[in-house]
């Protein structure tokens, strides 16, 4: 069948291409060019060049005519859809990273304005205390609870307020990318 | 079915979903088509023949030309884009066979080769091309993309020296040691048989 060319060159033979070219040339496998037939019966490179090219050859032909590849539309269609896809992807991780800086700016934001504010507030829970004092003496341990109460729990209450309104926010961007 | 596959395509088309994909792609759906119906067959098989895993040729099939269609390339030739289709498989079947073995299916000696039931592929043919099969399968993957793209393909060996990323020089004497690796191999497994 096939024989090993021990004798044969290191780099084949220089007509090696040309009995390729013939085989795949001619479907019929057979070298018709009568000089080319001679050379390749002397040669044993290109002898095993010839037995190899058939034998590969013949596979391809054969699974050419048994496989079925998908329809050239499927192709298309799958590729543009995913190119779709990936181009959506492309344009919303931009506006992820915007989400993000806008999140940490309206955190800061609020942070500036319970700033701001937190002296009027503090101003404003004295003079509640000292009106509820003059409204109703006898409610004065009530009126000086609610006073200290609200001292100590406003920044609390505000913090948590803030967490309320931007835990939903950084779960967002934290889960955006899945 | 086919009737159910043209209604949703109109929809999306309608939708402006493709505008954009085919904008980025580096030919229209026609000129798609044709190529394809000329490349689809050799590369697959060519796939099929590296991967020893039909259902895997399948799927780098469709890969091969997505990475095709999306390449901005400038081809010279209907040949050069061609040869760019095969350098794209090539390239994926060679990113496959660096994965994990768990994560890869086939390349396997023991994997069985697909003999149909066909009377035609009976006798010395099938089982020279069970022969070649397993004997291909011994070789390493390098080996077996330069004998497939020389004696299968047709390609020179400029052009799977430009494909495989190898010089020119240096091509002639692989693809003589892959050619009598495989003779050696094929000449054992005939001897077996």
């Amino acid at each position: 069948m096939i024989r090993t060319a021990s004798a044969s060159h290191a780099e084949g033979c220089p007509r090696e291409v040309e009995v390729v070219a013939m085989l795949l040339d001619r479907r019929s496998m057979r070298i018709d060019d009568e000089a080319l037939a001679a050379h390749v019966d002397v040669c044993e490179s290109c002898r095993e060049v010839a037995e190899l090219t058939r034998v590969m050859s013949a596979d391809h032909e054969r699974a050419r005519r048994e496989i079925r590849v998908p329809a050239a539309g499927q192709v298309w269609w799958r590729s543009a859809v995913r190119a779709r896809l990936e181009a959506v992807h492309a344009a919303a991780r931009p506006l992820t990273w915007s989400h993000g800086v806008a999140g940490a700016c309206a955190i800061g934001l609020v942070i500036a304005l319970i700033g701001l504010v937190w002296p009027a507030v503090q101003e404003a829970t004295g003079w509640i205390g000292a009106r509820a004092l003059e409204v109703a003496p006898l409610g004065r341990a009530a009126a000086t609870l609610m006073t200290t109460t609200l001292h100590g729990s406003v920044a609390l209450m505000l913090v948590g307020a803030v967490f309320v309104l931007f835990a939903p926010v950084a779960l967002y961007l934290a889960l955006a990318d899945e | 079915m086919s009737g159910l596959r043209d209604i949703v395509l109109t929809d999306l088309e309608r939708a402006g979903a493709f505008d954009d994909a085919e904008r980025t792609f580096q030919m229209t759906e026609d000129e798609f088509r044709l190529f394809y119906e000329q490349t689809a067959r050799p590369v697959w098989i060519y796939l099929a023949r590296m991967t020893s895993d039909d259902r895997l040729a399948d799927d780098l099939l469709q890969e091969a030309y997505y990475r095709f269609l999306r390449t901005r390339t400038t081809f010279e030739s209907q040949e050069h884009r061609r040869h760019y289709l095969f350098r794209i498989a090539t390239n994926l079947v060679h990113d496959h066979r660096r994965r994990p073995r768990r994560e890869r299916a086939g390349l396997d000696d023991s994997t069985p080769v697909d003999l149909s039931t066909d009377p035609i592929d009976m006798g010395e043919r099938a089982v020279r091309r069970l022969d070649l099969a397993r004997a291909m399968g011994k070789l390493k993957a390098r080996d077996r993309s330069m004998l497939w793209l020389a004696y299968a393909q047709g390609f020179s060996h400029e052009e799977i020296a430009r494909l495989l990323g190898l010089r020119t020089s240096s091509l002639k004497a692989l693809l003589h040691r892959a050619r009598q690796r495989l003779i050696a191999l094929l000449h054992g497994s005939g001897e077996r048989s």
